[in-house]
């Protein structure tokens, strides 16, 4: 029974318009199939007879001439062996010779496959150096990637470190600026309340005599800087007062002596308790070694 | 294909040469094998073409000259109508018969006809050539020419001298008549024009499928008119 695929395949096949593998799946299909062969020859012989059906021009005359001397020798001629002329004895030797030739091929197959299955894996353990080469090769060159990555990272890690250091060193002259500035802005605003006080002479020997008084009410301390006092007797000093209406009496800034050629002498000095408002300075002769409360008489004074 | 020489636009005539070609009764194949007349004729013929190439493949070159004067006509005509070309017509027919000469030993009766070999030869051999052609076209132009390069005007059965073709060649061309006009176009490409399946069927632009059918129903209704003739 033949269906349509079949005969679909079969004119296609008459026509030459099977694709390759088409062709060869379908010619496997006719060998084991009788009717398919039947209508495969017969549809080859309908197509032959229908492109025979055109317009014919005779071929011209010199054609036959060229094909006839082209023709090489004769083909050899099949020979058929009548049945029943055999003489089975005479056959013997072939069948030796046959069995024999089988024999050898058999052999030589067998030393073929033997050579080519060794070559395969010849082949293939070629194949698979290669591949390990070509793997360690890989993992070279990856380890070398990742060294140089490593170093790169190293590098870059050295790199931050002297960034972090060098940030450090940065910072800390920022808090030191930071301190000098607070320290100079303390100090300026120290200066800003510092008291400047001119004292002048009370003496009338020296009336020339003067002295500057300068108070740090911040730090509790001052300078005084005298001048043209008269010399002291060695039993004698000069006395400072600090007069600060929150105390009945006048506070203690301290003795100091001058230069007996000049009159001059620089005093740095604290009052002996906190002093926070301070009306005046004066300056009074005592005995040496000071008072706690004036007694001699006053030389000089500043509001 | 539009008619046959013999065939009116209508068709009527067609039928009569059908009828002509197939016997008064114009009935197909059954009544056809019923004929005794024809047959023996053209079996005659194959077995004397069988005969000529065995007598060939024992180097007779006498009836090689025979049957060249029996197949080349219609051998060089397809050669020409497939290739266009009388040059190359005669290169494929001249081939075509040294290679039937070299392998005349191998010709079996029992695969087919003597002439359905010598054409399948001529078929391929130029089938190739014009293939082997397009391809240097397709090279030579940048890209492939849209138009798939078979010139034909779907007339390959009706032109030329009928009066030039022997009994079968008319009676294949009455069994063609017979046929759709689209199954005549997809089989007239089929033979003539060397184009692959898929290419017919942009050349038509139809389905594949379509195609496919066309070419099955045309040559498997071709096969039953002319079996029992040929």
């Amino acid at each position: 029974m033949i269906d349509e695929r079949q005969e679909e395949l079969a004119s296609l096949h008459a026509l030459d318009l099977l694709e390759r593998g088409e062709r060869s799946r379908f010619e496997g299909e006719i060998a084991s199939n009788p009717q398919l062969q039947v209508l495969v020859r017969d549809l080859r012989e309908t197509v032959s007879h229908v492109a025979s059906a055109v317009p014919r021009p005779l071929p011209p005359p010199g054609l036959k001439t060229r094909v006839l001397a082209s023709l090489p020798p004769a083909p050899p001629e099949a020979q058929p062996v009548p049945r029943g002329q055999i003489e089975w004895f005479s056959l013997a030797p072939w069948a030796l010779a046959a069995s024999l030739a089988l024999a050898c091929v058999w052999l030589g197959l067998q030393w073929t496959s033997s050579r080519t299955h060794g070559e395969l894996l010849r082949t293939q353990l070629a194949l698979t150096e290669t591949t390990l080469q070509g793997t360690r090769q890989q993992l070279e060159a990856e380890r070398i990637v990742r060294q140089r990555q490593l170093s790169n990272l190293e590098q870059e890690v050295a790199t931050g470190s002297a960034q972090i250091a060098e940030a450090r060193r940065q910072a800390t002259e920022r808090e030191q600026q930071v301190a000098r500035l607070t320290r100079d802005l303390r100090s300026q605003i120290s200066l800003a309340n510092l008291k400047i006080t001119a004292l002048a002479s009370l003496l009338e020997q020296t009336p020339k005599a003067s002295a500057v008084a300068v108070w740090d009410p911040v730090q509790q301390e001052g300078v005084l800087k005298v001048e043209k006092l008269p010399a002291l007797r060695p039993t004698q000093d000069y006395q400072l007062w600090v007069v600060d209406p929150q105390y009945p009496n006048p506070v203690d800034g301290g003795v100091f002596s001058v230069d007996p050629a000049t009159g001059e002498a620089r005093l740095v000095f604290k009052a002996r308790q906190p002093v926070s408002n301070i009306s005046a300075f004066a300056v009074t002769l005592e005995r040496k070694g000071g008072v706690p409360k004036a007694e001699g008489p006053f030389v000089l004074l500043g509001k | 294909m539009s008619i046959m020489l013999s065939c009116l636009p209508d068709g009527s005539g067609c039928r009569s040469a059908v009828r002509e070609s197939f016997g008064r009764t114009g009935r197909p194949r059954a009544a056809m094998t019923s004929d005794p007349s024809e047959v023996p004729d053209l079996r005659q013929r194959d077995e004397t073409d069988a005969r000529l190439l065995r007598q060939v493949a024992s180097g007779d070159r006498e009836a090689f000259s025979q049957l060249y004067d029996r197949f080349s006509g219609p051998l060089y005509g397809a050669a020409l109508q497939i290739l266009r070309d009388a040059a190359e017509a005669q290169d494929v027919v001249h081939d075509a018969f040294v290679s039937l000469w070299e392998k005349a030993a191998a010709f079996e009766t029992s695969r087919g006809s003597a002439f359905a070999w010598a054409m399948t030869l001529v078929r391929n051999r130029a089938i190739d050539r014009l293939r082997m052609r397009r391809r240097r076209t397709e090279l030579l132009a940048d890209s492939a020419p849209e138009d798939l390069g078979y010139a034909g005007d779907f007339h390959a059965f009706t032109g030329g001298d009928s009066a030039a073709l022997d009994d079968n060649a008319r009676l294949v061309r009455a069994a063609v008549a017979t046929l759709p006009p689209e199954q005549q176009k997809a089989l007239e490409l089929a033979f003539f024009s060397g184009l692959t399946q898929e290419e017919i069927a942009r050349k038509l632009r139809e389905p594949l499928g379509t195609v496919k059918a066309r070419i099955r129903r045309g040559l498997l209704k071709l096969r039953e008119a002319l079996a029992p003739k040929l």
